[in-house]
Formats: structure tokens, C-alpha cells, sequence
């Protein structure tokens, strides 16, 4: 379980508490990084690996709810709230926003490392989506104008006949565009290239039906 | 020898008269019947004396040389005398010819015409009675001496004399009207055949008359005589000829009565030549008569042509002349009116020339006007009574009605006995001139009056300076006349400047009127008159010569003007002036003037002391004056933009400020402040430029050293660490040191903005919104009261954040006690605030939670306080824990971790221990407050609860309660307990739920009661225990937490039941404060 291949970052006004996880997480043998406000973390570098932030309700600054507002927009680390209070609504509130868990201080540390594993092994899950679409959308960028054209037709099933009377070519040329496709976006079968359409969100322009028909 | 040869006559005319010569001697020849003498009528004779007559004296030389040679030729054809005798005879005949013809020449003086009685008188006398005396003289001596044909002397000479003068009167008349008339008038066709009858009668009568008794040949008389008459001196010589022709054809023929015998020859010859010499002295004697009453007809006639003529001329000159002529008899009976007159008559009055001869009464009764006619009728009535000429003027109708001025002028003709002879009037039209005159009187009296009402002196001079005239305000003004000038001993010129000038001008005057006399120049000069009263004013007097139309002078017209009182001004002007220019040159500033062009134009004294030059010494060939005065005094750095200014100055009538340097007469530069304004005219054009210098270099100097000083004082108020800032009297702040300025991010031109001051824009801008309406209040408060400043507010720091300041201002007050500046400082006490806010907003939550009196709340707080330490230390015990159990332990690592777990324990203990002090506050945080303030405060907190629960709060407090130490928040909680509760004991009352409270002083301590009427309280003395509750629900603290506050504040709380029902909860605070025990 050592290693530095995770974060832990710590968000918290009480000294005390900060210093108090951050024992406690390097006793389990995981790097934290403590912030007293939501602004420190806000414009705090943060290394590229899979991590967890744990996070105050009741912050100088911002409120702990807030702070996961706002950054829910980019791609942020799983969050595990801490709170003095532990009041139903925030926490429901927190919950439904994608917090990982809401903890009620004073928690176990069964408790806090449970959220911290399930926490990481969420974001590490993310990354390596993130990788896979990013890999994705870099092949279809890589695809000619012609060929962005015939991807939508072929994925929505249309025979190639179809295809090439759709776009006004032959047949046979239809057919080397499909195969440079196939090939440069790496798609094993077209079940294949229809699911990496979907993930890149190509809309399916054609049903077979209505070309057959 | 030349000049007889340059007077020779033409050879044919030479040869003619050798010719005729030769035939006039024979026809002698042939007419020398008388046997033995060889005389008879000589035509030569006649011949030569005509041809000298005619010829020019200097030729007869020519002449004379032609008769010798045909006299001589005659004698040897016809005559046979012996030459020498020949030649004497000719020599004779040639002087007589001469004598002749000289002699009647001279008689007639000019050309002989033979056309007067005179000229024939002298010549039958001279040429025919005197010449031939000559011939006759000589011919006969010569016959006698060379006794040819034996003849005497005697008895020669009168048939020689004889024959001569019957030769000349026939022939040299006939050759003088041959030569003289050979182109005469033609004769008329009745004239040639009057001279045809003439002929044949002559003719006839000649042959009648001569061929028979002798006595019958002067039967030929008449119609010679009528020849003579009729056609004159051609007739009268033509009809000689005939009759010669004819007597020397009968008397040859032998046929006349002149033939005869040769002893009867001789009387015969005699009788002949007599009838042929009175027959041509009567024929020539009655044609000259006839000619000459010719002429005199001729004459008469051409007299009276000449008479009519001009009489004609005269009388259309009488009617083409512009006047109206008339004459008159002497007694006045009009004769002749002109045309003109005419012309009047008819067109002025109706049917003039039906009137017959109108008298001049009855002319003048028509046509003068009727104020006229009385005076010209008398004025004509004496002028024909006496005789004397008479001229007047009156007016005259004309045609159309209108009268105009006409001028009659009457004379008298008189004959040689001084009787009147005739009247002659002329009448001109003069209406113009006329109205004319009648203008010119007019504008002379106008001019007269303006003369003498113009409020000037006027007076004039003749030519030589003698006053003839000075109008009636001179005269009034002098108080004299111009006759009075005249004294004794001197001219009136003389006596005028005596009497008039002030004896200083006096000779001046003299002098100057002299010089304007003499040279006709104009004279003006100012003078002091003496006037009537005596004193003496200044006038200036000016005169002019007035020309005739030859340029010289006739005479000198002057006025005089009252200048005494412009001359006291101008004095006083002067006087002001001078001083004026003595202050312009003694004020210690340069002082200069330029012309609207630039030019400089004065500088004072100073000025030029300074410079060292004056106005005009820094002038340059082909530079303008004010660029090489720019050039010469001011620093070559300074002189483009003082060049610049001073023409935009120039330019645009703009004041001109400047400072630059001049250069001293030392030539060391100065600083100067140099100002200049234009003087304009009425018109708004200027006049002038004035301009001062002021040396300001030591004032630069001193400038500077203070500049320094201030930059000096600047750096440091803006290096200390402090906020600094300073404002007008009024307030507006003027000064923000660097420190400040950086804290808000603003500067004092950020501070300016429109339609709000500075202050306000400062206040706005740099302190929080909450505190920007008591900060603006106090400073303006303070503004106005000149009280200091003081205050804690919140300021925003230029990152945007709010920061407390502890702001103060002071005035500064001048010697008057006026203030003259605020100067204020603020400290950021953020910090300290945030630590004190922090303190006090811990009391407060507290507080309010506790006011709030839910202890559901306080609990959950209290649960915050506390789980904060727990949690860490919950925290901290794990990883000691996992510290303890690895493998290794981390033993250093879980002795931190203790540490912590042991000072977090710690926290939440002060947490539990501050709660608890929370109630039993030290004497340390109470202060002297006014209760009612706390009381008011408790009651706006549960204002809104007693609104919600219906209940009207009574609150009575008693004026001027002393300040009593408490701690605000404490006694307010113990207010807001009690009230909650009256008002909950209060919710179960049905009908007026009132709870009252009252607050007195009690002898040395206040007395606060809260009353209400709920339901009242059972057990008063226990309720007050902890955890005795009377209530549904609460912890039971709420009255046990009330007491211990108020009795550590030394006072008492107990409970007393209301009348008639509910309950009274009494609390007392000691005006001195006590010790907590």
C-alpha cells in the first residue's frame, strides 16, 4: 500500500485537525498535502496522480459545500467531507453532489481510510478513462475531412453501397475511406468503432431503416 | 552801264516805239504842208512823253536811245536835215519829252490817268504848254543856226511850239488810254452801238464840217464833246485820232480849209494846229469832267449801298441782342419797341398788335408788377421831366404769369445844341441775379448772426494787420469795441495787443502776427487775453489770410478759443504726469512700454539701470526692434519661448506672464518675472503694451531651499510607516502620502470627480459601505466643530480587501484660532480588531446562543467547541496507535503524536472552562454603560418575538439614571432570560397580554422589575436552582445562570409574585461598581 502513487489533500481551518490526518495518513503511509482555506487549495499546484480531498463543511473562506460547487465543473479529486456539526441536510446535500462520504467529526480511522481507498480508487478509475477518450479523440483528429464524413455513415450502419451514394462517391472509394478508418482509429471490428463513436459522441446520422428504405 | 542794261525795256516794246515813232514822223511829214518850214503837228512828241510817262525813269536812257535812233532814221527817210542838225532838233525834242513827262509825273504823283479834272489840267498844262516850250526852243535855234529852209527863230518857234503841243495833247493821251486800258471793260451791246452812231455822226459831221468855210469845222465840237462825254477819256482820245486822221487826210488832200496857199499855208497850218489843239484841250478837258462825275456817281452809289447794308446789320443786331430796346420822343411817346420786346408784348399780352401805338402808362399798367408800377411810372415821369437818365428795377410778367426782375436803364440822345433828341431804353432780364443777390443777403445775414453767436471769438484783420472787426462775444468778452484799440501814437494793431494780451505775450504776439503778415503763413498761438473784468484767460487764437483770385492777401479772419480751463487741465496734467513719470522711474520695479506692434517704446529708470541700455541702444540693422531687444537682454535659453509668448501676446491681446532671465548691465542673468497687459481704447484696440519686471531670484532661490525642504518633509511623511493625509478647512482632502496613497490604490486626482467632492469620493471609494455613513458623519461633524477626529472603521485595501483603521484628524489652527488645515493619520489596527472581533464575536455567538436561550443551540455549539479538539484528538490517537503497532515502531513519531493528543485534550477542557466563564465573567470586561441603553437594546432583540406572540411590552425608565459597570452582554442576557420567560409565563393569558418592565434607582443601586401576568410562580425561591424548570421543556439553567451573572455583578434577582396574578422578577445592579468575590 506504500507508495507515491496517491494524494491525500487536506482541507481544513483547525490546525489541530490538519495536523492530526496528516499523522494519522502518513502513519497509513499516504502523502497529504493541508490547506487552511478553500483558496490555498484553490491556487495550490497539484501533482498529477490519483488522489483524494478531504474537505471542512466549515471553512474561513468558503464553505465546504461551495468549494465542491465550484470546482465541480473541472476534473477534481473525489471528495470526503469532514464536519463539526454533521447536520442530515448538508450531508445529503453533499452526497448528491458526488461526494465520496460525509463524516462527522470525531470519526474512526476505519472510517476515514475506507473513504480514502474507495475516494482514489475512483479517481484512478476517472484517469484512465479520461486516458482512453483522450487517446480516442486524438485518433479522430487524426482522420481527413472524408473521412469524418464516411464515420458517421458506416457507424450508423449503412451499407457501403448506401454510404457512397450518400456522399456521392463510388463504392470503392467508400470502401478505402472505411478501411483508413477503421485503421487509424484502431477499431478492431465495427462493433468496435461503434462504441468508440458513442464514447466520442458522434451522433448517428443514419438509420439503417430509413437508408434501406 | 549795268544798271541801265538791267533797265532796259523789252525789245519789242523798244521796237514798237521805234516804229510808231518813225510812222508819228511821217505822218509830221505828210502834215508839213507849209512849203519852206517843214513843221507841223509832231506826233513823236506826244509818243515819247507817254512812253516816259509809263516807263520807269531809270529806262529812259533805253527810250531815249531808241527816239534818236528813229528820229535820226525819219531824217534820213523824210526830213533831210543835216545830221548834227537833226541831232540837236531830236536832242531838244528828248529834253522836252523829259521835261514833260518828269513834270507831270510829278505833278500826278501816282500812275497818270488822266481821269480827273487835275490830271488833265496838268498835263495839257505841263506836258503840252511846258515841254514843248523845250522842243520848240531848241528845234528853232537849231533851224536858225543851221538856217534850214532859212527860217528865224521867231518865226519858227510858235509853229514848233504849236506843232509840239497839238502832237502831245492828240497823241500822248490816246497812247496813255491805249497802254493804260488796253484790256478795259467790255462795252454793252447799247454802248457799241451808242459808240457806232456816235461814229457815223462824228464821221458826218467831220466831213461836212472840214471840207468847207473853216469857221464850220468846230461844227465837230459837239459830237466830240459828246463822245467826250459819253465814253470819256477812250472816246474823247479815239475821236482825237479820227479827227486828226481826218483833218491830215483832207488837209493833204488839199481839200480841208486848212489847204490853201502856200502864204495862206502858214495860217492855215497855225489855224489847223490851234482847231486840233482846242478841239483835244476841250474833248480831253469835258472827259476828264465827264470821268470824274463818273467816279463821283460811283461813289455816291456805293456810300449808300455800304449805308444800307450796314444799317440792316444794325437792326438785326438790335433784334438778335438778348435785351429789349425801345426808343421814345423826348416827351416820352414810344417809338420802337425790338423784336424781343415784340415778342413779349404778343406773348404777355392778348391781341398786342391789334393795338394801335399803346402808350408806355398803359404798358406799364399790363406788364409790371403792381407793387412796381407807382415806382417806375414817377421814376419814368421824372426822368423825361428832367431830362436825366434813369435805371430801375421791377418786376416784369411773362407769358405764363410768373414775374420776373428785369432791370430798365433810359438814356437820353441829344442833338449838337444839347436838346433831347430821342429817349432810348434798354431792359434787361436780371431775375437770377436777382434772387441771386437776394440769396446772397440773405446767407451774408446768416452769416453775420453766426458770426456773432458762434461761441467762439472771431476777428479779422486787414491786409497790414489792422483790426476792422470783432464779433459781439468778443466784444462782450473784451468789454470793448474795435474802435477802442485805436490810441494815440500807435496803429490799431499795437493798440489791441497793448489793450488785449497779457503784457508777457504781448511781444510775442507782436512778433508772430507780424511774421503771419509778412509771409501770409497761418497764425496760431496760444495767448492770455485780458477780459472785461480783468483777468486773464488763455485762449488760442488762430487766423487765416483770405486771397483774392490773384493769390494776395485782402484779409485775415481769426478766432479765438477759451482754452484757459483745458490749459489748467492740461497744467494739472502735466503736474500729474511729471509726477507720475518721477514715481513710473523711482518705483524699484522695471517698468517698460511696447507699441501694439512690439516695438519698445519706454523703460524706466530702473529699468535701464538694470539693462544698462535704454530703449533704442539695442538696435540692430534688419532685425525688428523687439527681437533684438529679446536678442540683447534675455538668456539665449530662454529667448525662443519668450520670443513665442510675447508675439503670441502681440497677436492675440492676451496678458503675457513669463519667467526668464534677463541679462543685468553686468551681465550676469537674473530671474524675472515679467508680466505685461495691453491698454485698449475705447474701440477695444490696444493702445500699449505696459509691462513690469520683477526680480524674483532670490525669491527662486529662496523657492527652492524651500522646494527642498518640503521635498524633504514629503519623503519623509511618506516613508513613515503610517498613513498620512491632510484636508482643507472645509475638508476636501488635499494631501495623501505615498503610504496612504499605495494602501487605497488611489491617488488625490483619483479623488476628483464631478458632481460630488473629494470627501465624498473618498469616503465612498476607500471605506466600507457599513461604516461609510458614521465615518462621513463624524468627519463632517468634526469638520464643522473643529473637534478631533477619532474613529475605527473599516478600510478597503487596493487588493479589494477591508482592513480596520484607527483613523484620527487634528486641526491646525492659525493665530486666531481659525483653522487653517486638517492633518489626519490612520494605523491599520486590522489585526488587533480582527483578534478583538474575533473575541467579541466568540462572546456574542455565545451570548446570542445563549440569549437565544435555546440549549439545544448552545449545546450544539458547545459540541462544535468541543468536538474540534475531540475529533484530533481521535485522530492523533489512531495514528499513535499504528505508530506504536508497526513494525518498527515510529516511537518518535507517537510521541508527537501524544503530545498533540495530550494539549488537543487540553483545548477541549478550555472549551468546557470557558463556557463555564462564560457565566461568571471577570470584572475586567465591565464598563460604565448606561443601562437604559442595554435595556433598549434587549428590547428591539425580543421585538420581534413579542410581535409574533401578541404581546405589548410596557418599558418605563427613569430619566438621568446614573452609568452603572456591568458587562453589557451578561446584564443584556440576563434582560432577554427574563423577558422570554414573562412573555412565555405572558402566552397563556388570554385578553391583554402586556409585559411591563420598569427601571429606577433605589438608593445606591437600580432596580430593574419585570413584570407579567401569566400564571405566576409557585416555589419563588427555588426556581432560581439549577435544573428546576417550571417549563415543558429547557435545561433548567436558564434563572441559575441569571443569578450567578447578576450576583456577580454585586446585585440580587428574586422573584415576586404579581397582583392580582403572575409574576415580578427583580434585579438589582450597584451604581458603584464591586468586586466580583
Amino acid at each position: 500500500m506504500t507508495g507515491h502513487d496517491r494524494i491525500v489533500f487536506i482541507v481544513d481551518d483547525d490546525e489541530r485537525i490538519r495536523e492530526a490526518l496528516g499523522e494519522l495518513l502518513a502513519s497509513h503511509g499516504i502523502d497529504a498535502v493541508t490547506f487552511g482555506s478553500a483558496g490555498d487549495y484553490i491556487r495550490a499546484d497539484k501533482p498529477d496522480i490519483p488522489s483524494c480531498l478531504i474537505l471542512d463543511v466549515e471553512l474561513p473562506d468558503i464553505n465546504g459545500l461551495d468549494l465542491q460547487r465550484q470546482i465541480a465543473a473541472g476534473d477534481h479529486p473525489p471528495i470526503v467531507f469532514i464536519t463539526g456539526h454533521g447536520d442530515i441536510p448538508s450531508s445529503v446535500r453533499a452526497i448528491k453532489h458526488g461526494a465520496v462520504d460525509f463524516l462527522a467529526k470525531p470519526f474512526s480511522d476505519a472510517d476515514l481510510m475506507a473513504a480514502i481507498d474507495a475516494a482514489i480508487g475512483e479517481d484512478r478509475r476517472k484517469r484512465a478513462e479520461r486516458a482512453d477518450l483522450g487517446k480516442l479523440r486524438q485518433r479522430y483528429l487524426e482522420l481527413t475531412p472524408r473521412e469524418r464524413e464516411v464515420l458517421p455513415l458506416v457507424v450508423s450502419g449503412l451499407l457501403n453501397k448506401q454510404a457512397a451514394a450518400e456522399l456521392g462517391i463510388s463504392e470503392v472509394t467508400l470502401q478505402i475511406h472505411r478501411r483508413n478508418v477503421m485503421h487509424k482509429m484502431a477499431a478492431a471490428s465495427l462493433a468496435d468503432l461503434v462504441r468508440m463513436a458513442e464514447r466520442l459522441e458522434i451522433p448517428v446520422t443514419h438509420s439503417r431503416r430509413a437508408g434501406g428504405s | 552801264m549795268m544798271r541801265v542794261w538791267s533797265h532796259r525795256p523789252k525789245f519789242l516794246h523798244l521796237g514798237l516805239f521805234i516804229a510808231a515813232y518813225v510812222l508819228g514822223c511821217g505822218f509830221a511829214q505828210s502834215l508839213a504842208i507849209v512849203p519852206g518850214t517843214g513843221i507841223s503837228i509832231w506826233p513823236p512828241g506826244g509818243l515819247f512823253i507817254a512812253t516816259l510817262v509809263l516807263a520807269p525813269r531809270q529806262s529812259w536812257l533805253w527810250w531815249v536811245l531808241g527816239g534818236c535812233l528813229a528820229e535820226l532814221f525819219s531824217n534820213f527817210v523824210w526830213f533831210h536835215s543835216p545830221l548834227p542838225a537833226a541831232f540837236l532838233i531830236y536832242v531838244g525834242n528828248a529834253l522836252g519829252a523829259m521835261t514833260g513827262a518828269w513834270l507831270v509825273t510829278r505833278a500826278s504823283r501816282a500812275s497818270v490817268r488822266l481821269e480827273t479834272l487835275q490830271d488833265v489840267l496838268a498835263f495839257v498844262v505841263l506836258a503840252a504848254g511846258v515841254a514843248p516850250v523845250v522842243s520848240a526852243t531848241a528845234g528853232s535855234a537849231t533851224l536858225q543856226w543851221f538856217a534850214i529852209q532859212s527860217q528865224t527863230f521867231a518865226e519858227a518857234w510858235p509853229l514848233w511850239w504849236i506843232g509840239d503841243a497839238t502832237g502831245i495833247l492828240i497823241v500822248a493821251p490816246l497812247a496813255l488810254v491805249v497802254v493804260q486800258n488796253w484790256r478795259g471793260e467790255q462795252l454793252s451791246t447799247a454802248r457799241w452801238m451808242e459808240a457806232a452812231v456816235l461814229a457815223l455822226i462824228f464821221l458826218g459831221v467831220a466831213a461836212l464840217s472840214l471840207s468847207g468855210y473853216l469857221p464850220f469845222a468846230y461844227m465837230i465840237m459837239p459830237p466830240l464833246l459828246w463822245t467826250a462825254v459819253r465814253f470819256e477819256f477812250k472816246g474823247a482820245a479815239v475821236s482825237l485820232l479820227l479827227l486828226a486822221l481826218i483833218t491830215a487826210v483832207f488837209t493833204i488832200s488839199g481839200d480841208s480849209q486848212f489847204a490853201g496857199d502856200p502864204e495862206s499855208q502858214r495860217d492855215r497850218q497855225v489855224m489847223l494846229q490851234l482847231f486840233l489843239a482846242i478841239s483835244a484841250f476841250s474833248a480831253l478837258v469835258v472827259a476828264a469832267i465827264s470821268r470824274q462825275h463818273q467816279l463821283a456817281m460811283l461813289t455816291l452809289r456805293q456810300n449808300v449801298e455800304a449805308l444800307r447794308r450796314s444799317e440792316q446789320q444794325l437792326q438785326q443786331m438790335i433784334d438778335a441782342v438778348p435785351v429789349r430796346i425801345w426808343s421814345a420822343t423826348p416827351a416820352g411817346g414810344p417809338v420802337y419797341f425790338n423784336k424781343r420786346y415784340q415778342d413779349h408784348f404778343r406773348a404777355v399780352l392778348d391781341g398786342f398788335d391789334r393795338l394801335d401805338k399803346p402808350g408806355i402808362a398803359q404798358l406799364l399798367q399790363e406788364l409790371v408788377h403792381p407793387d412796381d408800377t407807382a415806382e417806375v411810372q414817377r421814376a419814368l415821369e421824372e426822368c423825361f421831366a428832367t431830362g436825366n437818365g434813369a435805371a430801375m428795377r421791377f418786376r416784369w410778367r411773362e407769358k405764363d404769369g410768373v414775374y420776373r426782375w428785369a432791370e430798365c436803364r433810359v438814356e437820353a440822345r441829344r442833338d449838337e445844341d444839347g436838346s433831347i433828341a430821342e429817349w432810348y431804353g434798354v431792359s434787361l432780364d436780371i431775375d437770377d441775379e436777382v434772387r441771386a443777390q437776394q440769396a446772397l443777403r440773405e446767407r451774408e445775414r446768416e452769416l453775420s448772426q453766426l458770426v456773432n453767436m458762434v461761441p467762439s471769438h472771431v476777428w479779422r484783420l486787414t491786409a497790414e494787420g489792422e483790426p476792422t472787426f470783432i464779433n459781439k462775444r468778443l466784444g462782450d468778452f473784451l468789454g470793448l469795441d474795435v474802435e477802442d484799440y485805436d490810441q494815440p501814437g500807435m496803429n490799431r494793431l499795437a493798440g489791441a495787443i497793448l489793450t488785449s494780451a497779457h503784457p508777457e505775450d504781448a511781444p510775442v504776439i507782436a512778433e508772430t502776427i507780424g511774421h503771419s503778415l509778412v509771409t501770409g503763413e497761418t497764425f496760431s498761438m496760444r495767448w492770455r487775453v485780458r477780459r472785461a473784468d480783468g483777468v486773464y484767460r488763455w485762449v488760442d487764437s488762430r487766423a487765416e489770410p483770405l486771397r483774392d483770385e490773384s493769390g494776395a492777401i485782402t484779409q485775415w479772419f481769426g478766432v479765438n478759443v477759451d482754452i484757459d480751463d483745458q490749459m489748467a487741465a492740461q497744467q494739472a496734467l502735466r503736474d500729474r504726469e511729471r509726477e507720475f513719470s518721477h514715481l513710473v522711474n523711482m518705483v524699484p520695479i522695471p517698468i517698460w512700454r511696447l507699441a501694439p506692434s512690439g516695438e519698445p517704446t519706454f523703460f524706466n529708470k530702473r529699468l535701464i539701470d538694470f539693462l544698462g541700455l535704454d530703449v533704442a541702444e539695442y538696435e540692430k540693422p534688419g532685425v525688428s526692434p523687439l527681437a533684438a531687444a529679446i536678442e540683447t537682454v534675455v538668456h539665449p535659453d530662454d529667448a525662443a519661448r519668450v520670443s513665442h509668448a510675447l508675439n503670441h501676446s502681440l497677436a492675440t491681446g492676451e496678458n503675457y506672464a513669463l519667467r526668464y532671465r534677463l541679462r543685468r548691465a553686468d551681465g550676469i542673468y537674473r530671474w524675472m518675472e515679467v508680466r505685461a497687459e495691453p491698454m485698449r481704447d475705447e474701440n477695444g484696440r490696444i493702445l500699449q503694451w505696459y509691462g513690469l519686471a520683477n526680480d524674483i531670484e532670490d525669491q527662486l532661490r529662496a523657492e527652492e531651499a524651500i522646494r527642498e525642504s518640503e521635498e524633504q518633509l514629503r519623503r519623509l511623511v511618506d516613508a513613515l510607516p503610517t498613513q498620512i493625509w491632510a484636508a482643507t478647512a472645509q475638508g476636501e482632502p488635499s494631501y495623501l502620502n505615498r503610504r496612504l496613497a499605495e494602501y487605497v490604490g488611489l491617488t488625490l486626482s483619483d479623488l476628483d470627480m464631478p458632481d460630488s467632492s473629494r470627501l465624498q469620493v473618498a469616503i465612498q471609494s476607500s471605506v466600507h459601505p457599513d461604516d461609510a455613513p458614521s465615518v462621513g458623519r463624524a468627519l463632517v461633524h468634526s469638520f464643522g466643530t473643529g473637534e478631533t477626529f477619532s474613529m475605527k472603521y473599516r478600510q478597503r485595501r487596493a487588493d479589494g480587501i477591508y482592513r480596520w483603521i484607527n483613523g484620527r484628524a487634528e486641526p491646525l489652527r492659525d493665530a486666531d484660532g481659525q483653522i487653517v488645515q486638517w492633518y489626519g493619520v490612520s494605523f491599520d489596527v486590522d489585526d488587533e480588531v480582527r483578534t478583538q472581533e474575533e473575541l467579541r464575536r466568540t462572546q456574542e455567538r455565545l451570548a446570542i446562543a445563549s440569549q437565544a436561550a435555546s440549549l439545544a443551540e448552545l449545546s450544539a455549539s458547545i459540541a462544535h467547541e468541543v468536538n474540534q479538539p475531540l475529533a484530533a484528538v481521535v485522530a492523533n490517537s489512531h495514528a499513535c496507535e499504528r505508530w506504536l503497532t508497526a513494525d518498527p515502531p515510529n516511537l518518535e513519531r507517537a510521541q508527537r503524536t501524544v503530545e498533540r493528543i495530550i494539549r488537543d485534550a487540553n483545548a477541549a477542557a478550555d472549551v468546557v472552562s470557558r463556557i463555564r466563564a462564560l457565566f461568571r465573567q471577570s470584572v475586567e470586561t465591565r464598563t460604565g454603560t448606561m443601562l437604559a441603553s442595554v435595556v433598549a437594546e434587549a428590547r428591539s432583540l425580543i421585538a420581534e418575538e413579542a410581535t409574533r406572540r401578541s404581546i405589548r411590552l410596557d418599558v418605563g425608565i427613569e430619566d438621568g439614571l446614573p452609568p452603572v459597570a456591568i458587562d453589557r452582554i451578561q446584564i443584556q442576557q440576563v434582560l432577554i432570560n427574563l423577558m422570554r420567560n414573562g412573555m412565555e409565563a405572558t402566552s397563556a393569558v388570554i385578553g391583554d397580554r402586556v409585559l411591563a418592565m420598569r427601571v429606577r434607582r433605589a438608593g445606591e443601586v437600580i432596580e430593574t422589575r419585570i413584570s407579567d401576568h401569566g400564571s405566576g410562580i409557585a416555589f419563588p425561591d427555588r426556581i432560581f436552582e439549577p435544573f428546576f424548570t417550571t417549563k415543558g421543556h429547557g435545561m433548567g439553567m436558564g434563572l441559575a445562570i441569571c443569578r450567578s451573572i447578576v450576583e456577580s455583578h454585586g446585585g440580587r434577582l428574586w422573584a415576586e409574585n404579581n397582583e392580582p396574578q403572575g409574576a415580578v422578577f427583580v434585579f438589582t445592579l450597584p451604581i458603584q461598581a464591586k468586586a466580583a468575590p
